[in-house]
């Protein structure tokens, strides 16, 4: 064949040339003889009998029948040949002969092992059959080291069948017998620990097993009746017929001539009557409860014939917790015994005990019956976690699913929880290690695999769902109110010192598990706490206690008629709240009572609880470590960020628009009652920014305690969806603060203009041309309006103090100081000054100064310096007309925040103006021009 | 499918089969892949094979030609894929030894191994049960032991006397 190809290749002569030389080819001799290789083949479909009869043909059909390879595969086939073991002792072999005989000797004693043993000492042979060729290979080298050996000595151990070498397999000195076939039948039993991997020798070790095992081969395969088989007559007692059987099994996979199939059937056949038989026995021994007699007896019986896999099953299947499972708690239970339309955690609960109870106590009697081979125990484990426990919990699940959302989402998870509780509790068998407990982990996670894609769905949506609605529900109530009804606020609330109180419970309710199971007695340190834990998270107590708290009076009236003092030791309590948190939050939704109506602290904080129930209930399948905490994780977090866009979105982003709006219509003037220092929507605003910052600070809070603590995310990786969302939720509420802060800053500052304009009466500061007071009746203090304005200002500014950011803080301090900078400048040039109002102007400035400096802002600081400054041209005798010229002129004076031409117009404000002016203009414009 | 391609005998007769029938045989399947379709027009030698064994390869060919291609039949370590002989296959090689040493030649030379399989199958029946001398008979090979080899041989492998 390759020379075809060789001469397509080449593809030298032309094409019809290529099969030229092929028609040249003669084939001499038509005598047809088969090749060795085909003879090879042959005789792989021959049996061994046959096998030795074409040995005994001439030496070349014997070389090729003792071939070792050929026999190595039969012993390959009945698992009793090692590789290592075989190249390890064909080392060492080599290495003792290597250093007395040339390596073509060995070599040539190894493919012809008999001609060279059977030239050397053919007498000795006479009495060792089977193993003799290799020994005396062997033998023959011990000969030329030992030559101080006594030959005599030697001769005689050869004929004593007991000789030197021996050694290097003891097995055949315990068993000096030359055939097998002859030996004691209970030695038989055991053939195949005998047997030796050794190179050169395979045909002997199957020799061997085949001595002892064929006769019984063959009768059992020729014998009619099952009872009349050569095994059942040799061996009486139960355990060694099955372990001959299982011998007999192992040969029959080293029988390769043709029919095979049909003997091995035979074999299995005859075993399986047996095992049957066998099988029988133990089911009868199982019901007698004699564990360690006959039970165990016939189990090791089983295990002799094929591993005892069937007597596990019996075992299995007749156990208690698998025949009677329905014993051991009903499913649907869980639905019926609890409240109408939720899960009972204690049915299942009870389940789960009662399960592991049986189960370790069957698993006890498994150690007594069974051998550590049989992997008895995880056989077990696997039936009754797909029969008991898959069945129970599929059948659960649907029918919760059909019965509710929340019901079964808490089933899942609850019973996921459950289950790993059980796999703790269960104990091992005494010969299973981690496996067994990586089997538990197994069969819970293949148990809940069907439910798990459904229910984190389920709890995604019912999430989504349940906290839209809440929303939407607050909207449709809010609507129903006028929104534009606004409400009380309280200055008195000390803020900072409310809000760490309030965080500091919401962390510790944060930090309380959700699903805490009541009934595991090893379960939680939590016990006590855990059913107001689950209160909360359900949100139920919370919503009651808070509407119990009447914190959202129907009427407007109630609003504007209660103070909040008042309003709260009002506030009938038939029940007190049941927990810390939602007394808290009660108090701070009613002390924040005035923006209640734009958003709502009492809804974030449901919405909280919701998604904490559910990232719970789902971190229970990531904290396992099971295939599905990446899918738990991630719905974890899917949950999180829809909390942060309803929560950020939907609601707060909402309340701040339009409490932003409401701040863009405000006009002072068109407010007649200007008996507050303050502006209301302003700060309704401000307000509103506080509890945006609350807000803020609890999802912190929360996203450290539930998402950051329990790994579901990670901090660092910004591009996980959580952090993403969360820092874009972070930066919506900085968005709307600014926003808002922005449009505040422009009320605020109506305002301030608009109080100027009304207080400052024309005499504050002109007290002579009024005429009417005199100068001593002049009380030396801020004007009223000073001290309006400074109230008004700061009153706000107070307000943000610990609720917004320093840096944004700052900001809008200096925006709110420049503003009112301006305006007063601007005031001030609509006022005429008089130097005795000049006092009063500068007093005023003074409180001016005194509230800036408060600020902490030394920027803003200068300006009213300069301002305090300015107020004294207005001191200035006008007799003095030149130093009023100097003190315009200096520009140093206001630290380059007054020019000269502006300093110059505010001294046009002066009383005397027109009388000085000449004098000061002159002044002026003289040292001007000996400066310049 | 129905392409024919002509076969020559070693005695120079020519036989035309069907190529899918011919590629029974993976010596000439390779030749046909790799010397392309042209080959075709010619007659291919086949110098080991004269007329009557060819005629009954490529009877047992057409009975054949839609098996499965074999199996990986790289298995060498288990041999026990070995089937026993199919009845019409049983029939075909109800043929005298020296056709039947004939046929397993030239599946040989041909590489049509589950034909060679039947062979040696029905070769391996034929030693069953037989003495060596039988089989020295049979096989045509001279018996060059000494008395004293055979009887050591014999000895050595009493074990495997089942009867």
């Amino acid at each position: 064949m390759s020379n075809f190809k060789k001469v397509a290749v080449t593809g030298g002569p032309p094409r019809q040339d290529v099969l030229a030389p092929l028609r040249m080819t003669q084939i001499v001799g038509s005598k047809p003889v088969l090749p060795a290789e085909i003879l090879s083949t042959i005789l792989d479909y021959v049996t061994v009998s046959d096998l030795i009869h074409f040995a005994q043909v001439s030496r070349r059909m014997k070389e090729m029948v003792y071939d070792d390879s050929r026999w190595v595969l039969r012993l390959r086939l009945m698992g009793c040949w090692n590789e290592t073991e075989a190249r390890k002792r064909a080392e060492a072999t080599r290495r003792q002969r290597g250093s007395c005989h040339g390596l073509p000797r060995e070599q040539q004693a190894e493919r012809t092992g008999i001609g060279v043993n059977g030239d050397n000492n053919n007498p000795a042979f006479g009495s060792r059959k089977p193993r003799n060729d290799n020994q005396t290979i062997f033998d023959a080298g011990w000969e030329q080291i030992d030559v101080a050996v006594d030959s005599h000595q030697r001769s005689l151990a050869g004929s004593t069948e007991g000789f030197s070498a021996v050694q290097r397999s003891p097995n055949a000195t315990t068993n000096p017998l030359s055939t097998y076939k002859r030996q004691d039948p209970l030695c038989r039993l055991d053939i195949f620990s005998q047997v030796q991997s050794l190179r050169g020798q395979a045909r002997q070790e199957y020799g061997k097993i085949h001595g002892s095992l064929n006769p019984c081969y063959v009768d059992a395969i020729m014998c009619r009746d099952h009872t009349t088989a050569m095994v059942f007559r040799i061996y009486r007692d139960p355990n060694h017929q099955a372990r001959m059987l299982a011998n007999l099994a192992r040969f029959a996979e080293s029988d390769l001539a043709q029919g095979w199939q049909e003997r091995q059937e035979k074999v299995q056949n005859l075993s399986d009557t047996f095992e049957t038989a066998v099988a029988r026995e133990f089911e009868q021994a199982l019901e007698t409860a004699d564990v360690d007699g006959k039970q165990r007896r016939y189990a090791e019986v089983l295990v002799a014939l094929n591993g005892g896999q069937k007597g596990v099953q019996i075992f299995t299947s007749n156990s208690p917790i698998v025949a009677r499972k329905d014993e051991l708690g009903d499913p649907l239970d869980c639905l019926r015994l609890g409240p109408t339309g939720s899960f009972s955690s204690q049915e299942s609960q009870r389940f789960f005990t009662r399960l592991a109870e049986g189960f370790n106590e069957q698993i006890a009697l498994i150690d007594r019956i069974f051998p550590a081979s049989t992997k008895a125990a995880v056989t077990f484990l696997e039936r009754v976690g797909k029969e008991v426990f898959a069945d129970y919990l599929s059948t659960l699940l649907d029918e919760t699913h059909r019965t509710g959302l929340e019901p079964y989402l808490e089933a899942v998870s609850g019973t996921y929880h459950q289950s790993l509780y059980m796999a703790k509790a269960l104990r091992p068998s005494k010969d299973t290690g981690d496996d067994f407990y990586e089997s538990v982990d197994r069969i819970i996670a293949r148990a809940f695999e069907p439910h798990i894609d459904l229910y984190l769905s389920e709890e995604y949506s019912f999430f989504k769902r349940k906290s839209e609605a809440e929303v939407a529900e607050w909207e449709r109530q809010l609507s129903e109110q006028d929104a534009s009804m606004q409400s009380l606020y309280m200055s008195n609330v000390n803020r900072q010192a409310d809000k760490r109180d309030f965080l500091t419970s919401f962390k510790k309710v944060v930090m309380m598990p959700v699903n805490v199971l009541p009934t595991f007695p090893l379960s939680s340190p939590f016990g006590g706490k855990s059913a107001t834990a689950k209160a909360l998270v359900n949100g139920e107590n919370l919503q009651t206690a808070s509407s119990q708290m009447s914190t959202r009076p129907a009427t407007p009236s109630m609003i504007n008629g209660t103070n909040l003092g008042t309003s709260r030791s009002a506030t009938p309590m038939p029940e007190p709240p049941t927990t810390e948190l939602s007394a808290k939050a009660a108090i701070m939704s009613s002390r924040l009572e005035g923006i209640r109506s734009l958003f709502s602290i009492e809804v974030a904080l449901n919405l909280v609880h919701t998604a904490k129930a559910g990232i719970e209930r789902a971190a229970v399948f990531y904290r396992a470590q099971s295939q599905f905490g990446e899918d738990a994780r991630k719905q974890c977090q899917l949950i999180f960020v829809l909390l942060l866009q309803i929560l950020g979105n939907r609601h707060i982003k909402a309340g701040f628009d339009q409490a932003v709006d409401h701040l863009a219509k405000y006009n002072p003037k068109e407010i007649q009652n200007h008996g507050h220092t303050e502006v209301r929507p302003l700060v309704t605003f401000l307000e509103l920014v506080n509890v945006g910052d609350l807000i803020q600070q609890m999802l912190d809070v929360f996203y450290e305690q539930e998402m950051v603590a329990s790994r579901l995310t990670d901090r660092n990786d910004f591009l996980d969806p959580a952090v993403k969302e969360k820092k874009k939720f972070e930066q919506m509420l900085d968005e709307r603060v600014a926003a808002g802060l922005n449009k505040g800053i422009e009320v605020l500052m109506a305002e301030v203009e608009f109080v100027c304009a009304t207080t400052q009466k024309a005499e504050d500061f002109n007290p002579d041309g009024a005429g009417a007071t005199s100068a001593d009746v002049m009380d030396i203090g801020p004007s009223e309006t000073a001290r309006k304005v400074v109230d008004i200002v700061s009153s706000h500014t107070r307000m943000l103090v610990g609720s917004t950011e320093k840096n944004l803080l700052d900001v809008f301090n200096q925006e709110v100081g420049l503003r009112t900078f301006t305006a007063l400048c601007k005031h001030l040039k609509r006022q005429r000054i008089s130097v005795a109002g000049s006092i009063k102007l500068i007093s005023d400035m003074n409180h001016y100064f005194t509230y800036i400096q408060t600020l902490k802002n030394q920027n803003l600081l200068e300006y009213f310096i300069a301002l305090r400054e300015l107020a004294q041209i207005y001191l200035v005798d006008p007799s003095d007309a030149k130093e009023l010229a100097t003190i315009i002129a200096d520009g140093d004076r206001f630290h380059g925040i007054f020019r000269a031409e502006e300093v110059y117009e505010f001294a046009e404000r002066r009383a005397d103006w027109y009388q000085i002016r000449a004098k000061v203009e002159r002044a002026m414009y003289g040292i001007g021009c000996v400066v310049m | 499918m129905s392409t024919q391609i002509k076969l020559q005998s070693s005695d120079n007769v020519e036989i035309a089969v069907d190529r899918d029938v011919a590629e029974r045989s993976i010596l000439i399947k390779n030749m046909m892949e790799d010397l392309g379709d042209g080959i075709m027009a010619e007659a291919i030698p086949i110098p080991n094979v004269n007329e009557p064994v060819l005629r009954k390869v490529i009877e047992w060919c057409v009975q054949h030609r839609s098996d499965p291609p074999s199996s990986a039949d790289e298995d060498t370590d288990s041999r026990k894929k070995t089937t026993d002989i199919d009845e019409w296959d049983q029939k075909f090689m109800q043929v005298d030894q020296e056709m039947l040493f004939e046929i397993i030649l030239a599946a040989n030379y041909l590489d049509i191994k589950p034909l060679l399989d039947v062979g040696c199958k029905t070769v391996a029946n034929m030693i069953k049960g037989k003495s060596p001398e039988e089989i020295r008979k049979t096989f045509n090979i001279q018996n060059d032991f000494t008395p004293e080899e055979e009887d050591q041989i014999r000895r050595e492998n009493e074990w495997a006397e089942d009867r």
